[in-house]
Formats: C-alpha cells, sequence, structure tokens
C-alpha cells in the first residue's frame, strides 16, 4: 500500500512540474492545443462530405463515426498529456540518454512516459469530448462508459507506442520507423472496423490494437454491450503490461551514452 | 552561366541530402499502401451506398494517390529556414554572392527530384495492385507535368512559412494551418464535386485546388486543353504571386535583422 502511495505521489509530483513547465509558455500552450483542436476538426469535413452524400456505410452512420473520432482524440490526447515522454523514448535510447532514469529508485519507464507533457493533448481531449457530446451516442446516463473507453484506449496506445518505441533498444535510429507505426495505430481508430476484414483485422487486435482503442468502445456505448467491459480492461492492463515488458527487456541492452547532462 | 552553376550546385546538395535522409522516404513508403488500402475499401463501401458520384472507386482511389504524391514528396525546408533564422546562420548566408532564398529554393528542388520519383513509383505500384486498373498514359502525363509544377509552387510556399520564424518561436501550427487548408480545400482525399457548391466558390480564390485537385482531376474526369491551359496559367499567376511576395518578405526581414553577439 505504502508503494502505491508512493507511486501515486511521484506521479503527481511529476503532472505538476510538467503542468508548470506547460503554463511558462502559455502562447505556447494555448497555441498548439488550439491548432491540434483545429486539425482533428478539419479531419472531420471529409467525413462530413461522405454523408451529405450517403446515409450509412456500411451500417456506420455520422453519429457512430462522430463517436469513433471522440474516443480516438480524447484517449491519444490523455495519453501525450499524462505520458508525453513516450514519444521522445527512441531519440533518448540512441543518444543514450536514459543513464540518468536508470538510476532513479522509481520504476525507469514511468519516468520516462510520464516525464513530458504534451500541450496539444489537451487540444485532442477537447475535440474528442465535442465530438462525443456531438455524437447523439453519449449521455448523462452511460458517460461513465465513455470516461472508461477513454482511459481504457489511453492504456492501449500506451502499450502500443511504449513497444513501438522501444525497438530502439535493438535496432537503430527507429524514431521514424516508430513515429510511422504509432501513426498507423492511430490512423486506423478513426476509421469504421467494418472496412477491414480477413487478416488485417486480426492485425487490427494485435500488432495494431485499434480495435480495442474505438472499435469496441463503440459497440460498448452505441449497443450498451456491457459483457465487453472486462474485454476492455483485460485488453487496457494486457497492453500496457505488453509495452512495459519489451521496455525493460530492451533496458538490458542498453548502452549508455556516458553524457554529463541535466534532465529536466 | 556562373550564376546557373552556383544554384545547381545547390540543387546538387539537395540531392545527396534526400539521398541521405532516406530514412524518412522510406517511412512515407511505408504509408502508402496503408493508405491507399484503408481508401480503396472505403470508396468500395461508399459506391455500395451507392453515392451520387461520377467516379468509380478504382479512380477514386488514383486521385488520391495523385493528390498523395503532390502532398508527400516536397520536403519541408521551412525547417532548415526556420533553424537558420533561430541560429542567426542566415546572416552568414547573406553576404554570399547568392539569393538565400535562391539557394534554398535549388536545394529543396534537388530533394524533390529524389523523393517525387521515388514516392510516385511507390504510389503507382500501390494504386495498381488494389484497383488492377491502369490510367490513360496521356491522365498520367497531365497529373506528372501539372503535379510537378504543383510540388514546385508548395516548396516556395515552405520558404515563406520558414521566413515567419522572423516573428515567430515555432513556425509548425502555421504549417498545420497552411497544410489542413490544402487538404481541405485542395481536395486531397475527395475530388472538390463532393463538396458544397460554397466550399467550392470559397476554395477558388486560393491556390489550393490548382495544387491538388487540379492535377488530379484528370483521373476522374475528361480533361482538355482549355482546361490544360486555364489550370497552367493560374499555377503561373500564384506562382508569380508568391515570388513577388517571398522577395518583398526577404527584404523586410533582413532589413530589421539584428545581430547579438558572433
Amino acid at each position: 500500500m505504502d508503494r502505491v502511495s508512493a507511486y501515486w505521489q511521484f506521479l503527481r509530483a511529476l503532472g505538476g512540474t510538467n503542468l508548470k513547465t506547460a503554463l511558462a509558455q502559455r502562447g505556447h500552450f494555448a497555441f498548439q492545443a488550439l491548432f491540434m483542436l483545429i486539425n482533428n476538426l478539419t479531419f472531420f469535413v471529409f467525413w462530413w462530405a461522405l454523408f451529405r452524400n450517403v446515409e450509412t456505410i456500411r451500417g456506420w452512420v455520422i453519429g457512430d463515426v462522430q463517436l469513433l473520432y471522440g474516443l480516438s482524440a480524447a484517449s491519444y490526447g490523455v495519453m501525450v498529456v499524462l505520458a508525453g515522454g513516450v514519444r521522445q523514448i527512441s531519440r533518448w535510447i540512441d543518444h543514450g540518454e536514459l543513464d540518468p532514469l536508470l538510476v532513479q529508485p522509481k520504476a525507469t519507464w514511468l519516468y520516462a512516459v510520464a516525464s513530458r507533457s504534451q500541450p496539444s493533448g489537451i487540444g485532442d481531449i477537447v475535440s474528442g469530448v465535442f465530438f462525443l457530446a456531438m455524437s447523439g451516442r453519449v449521455y448523462v446516463g452511460n458517460s461513465w462508459l465513455a470516461v472508461f473507453s477513454v482511459l481504457c484506449g489511453a492504456c492501449v496506445f500506451l502499450g502500443g507506442a511504449l513497444a513501438f518505441y522501444s525497438l530502439a533498444f535493438w535496432l537503430s535510429r527507429t524514431e521514424t520507423l516508430s513515429r510511422q507505426l504509432t501513426d498507423f495505430l492511430i490512423l486506423f481508430t478513426f476509421y469504421p472496423d467494418s472496412l477491414f476484414s480477413g487478416p488485417l483485422r486480426v492485425v487490427l487486435f494485435t500488432v495494431l490494437p485499434a480495435g480495442f482503442i474505438t472499435y469496441l468502445p463503440v459497440r460498448l456505448i452505441r449497443d450498451e454491450r456491457l459483457i465487453l467491459l472486462p474485454v476492455l480492461l483485460l485488453a487496457a492492463a494486457g497492453f500496457l503490461s505488453l509495452g512495459v515488458a519489451v521496455f525493460q527487456r530492451g533496458t538490458r541492452r542498453y548502452a549508455s551514452g556516458s553524457r554529463f547532462g541535466l534532465w529536466g | 552561366m556562373n550564376t546557373l552553376l552556383k544554384y545547381w550546385a545547390f540543387v546538387r546538395v539537395g540531392v545527396v541530402r534526400a539521398l541521405n535522409e532516406r530514412g524518412e522516404l522510406y517511412g512515407r513508403l511505408l504509408f502508402l499502401p496503408i493508405i491507399l488500402g484503408v481508401f480503396y475499401e472505403l470508396w468500395s463501401a461508399v459506391g455500395e451506398a451507392g453515392m451520387p458520384t461520377a467516379s468509380a472507386p478504382h479512380d477514386l482511389v488514383w486521385y488520391l494517390a495523385a493528390t498523395e504524391w503532390v502532398v508527400l514528396s516536397p520536403p519541408l525546408i521551412f525547417n532548415d529556414v526556420q533553424e537558420d533564422v533561430r541560429r542567426g546562420d542566415i546572416a552568414c548566408a547573406l553576404p554570399r554572392p547568392i539569393s538565400y532564398l535562391g539557394s534554398m529554393f535549388c536545394q529543396g528542388m534537388g530533394m524533390l527530384a529524389v523523393r517525387a520519383p521515388v514516392l510516385g513509383l511507390g504510389l503507382f505500384a500501390c494504386a495498381l495492385a488494389f484497383t488492377r486498373v491502369l490510367p490513360e498514359p496521356s491522365d498520367v502525363l497531365w497529373v506528372a507535368a501539372f503535379g510537378l509544377a504543383a510540388m514546385g509552387f508548395i516548396v516556395a510556399c515552405y520558404l515563406l512559412l520558414g521566413l515567419a520564424a522572423f516573428w515567430l518561436d515555432d513556425v509548425t501550427p502555421l504549417y498545420w494551418i497552411w497544410q489542413k487548408s490544402l487538404f481541405l480545400l485542395g481536395g486531397l482525399m475527395v475530388p472538390l464535386e463532393l463538396y458544397p457548391e460554397w466550399f467550392r466558390e470559397l476554395g477558388s480564390f486560393t491556390p489550393f485546388p490548382s495544387l491538388l485537385s487540379g492535377p488530379a482531376s484528370a483521373l476522374t474526369t475528361h480533361v482538355t486543353t482549355p482546361a490544360g491551359i486555364a489550370l497552367a496559367t493560374q499555377l503561373l499567376s500564384w506562382s508569380l504571386g508568391i515570388t513577388v511576395a517571398g522577395a518583398l518578405l526577404f527584404t523586410h526581414v533582413t532589413r530589421r535583422l539584428q545581430l547579438k553577439g558572433g
């Protein structure tokens, strides 16, 4: 219990420091958040144009797609606000900059991911909430399902990204590849699952687990299939554990950069 | 002649840079089959739903391949200009007997000379694999000619974006606005005829439709010689406009350049 409380205090302190850092550059913070919001709204114009011409696309109506967008944007936003450091891991490994974290008493992966926060994530969260509200699928009574889905989605995103960015432990200069893999994961969360079939569908529930970030949560909220609650919880725990395991395994191969510097 | 040789040297620098920065290019190549595969499925589904469009799903996949080619090929040269401004390196470039903007543009074109053929071939192969239909050679020629001209214009726009670093700390948000305007008003993912009338009219006041929809429309509609002349005129006028704007802006920013330290 003491251990859990110590970790909670540690994460709160890291979160507080990240917030202070972000607010120290208020203009930059607001700019990033605002433009990410505009970015997400812009991409939805494509669907708006499509649904002006057809009512359904393989059983999906515009409200379902808004729900899909809301879940994906909010999950990713929560992930990059709370664990924005995950996107820097490849670079830290390549440059041998993990040294200061390895000697810390807390788990290295947790320190690494929580040591940065991306202000653009606030824009993702705001646009996510906007899309959820506009979808007509989320109301006060089932809003807890949306919150649950977003948190599980954020864990799956984090697990996937942690595994992709940890590839740098085995292969050199993988930042572009890792970013691409993470982008593919994001990309697939934005399209209805009825578009995909065969082996690709298996990929979307394993290698690129978009299925657990948006497809199943959409069914949970839209059809109120509560049986999916434990499935999502298991998927969140499973993918996060997998990401952590890949990172931990990789640290055994890590070579120090023998650099002097300050972490922060 | 000597002046041309100086600029040619910068084109070669760009070629070498693009060859050395292969990682990003490979990443983009990896992206192509995925995005075209997703859209192939999407257009098939939209076709099943009975969307009233003159184009067949495979034409729309070729359309997307063409617009993605124009968007993905130009190097993000504004990052280099931004770094030069931030570090003050631009001050060292000014006394050189060559225009800074001209040299950066040539470098960008050199990078484009490597990226455009590689990505073009990748997109062609992916689109062919998904649709199993070959477009008319004359349509491919249209896309290649106007697409390359559009890419040159985009490189010039990136230079202008980079110059905004004289006022802004980070020009990335400005790039996002430019990029999203291009996607929307240019018709990146869907031909402009699927958008409402007012939206298309709004786009006609900008260069964006002539950069994406203009070159790619040959793959979805029948194009004529007058349409080609109109598109060439539009591209030329906008290019002239951006050249003048770039020259004026650069003169203005270098006048107010202040150096601190050495």
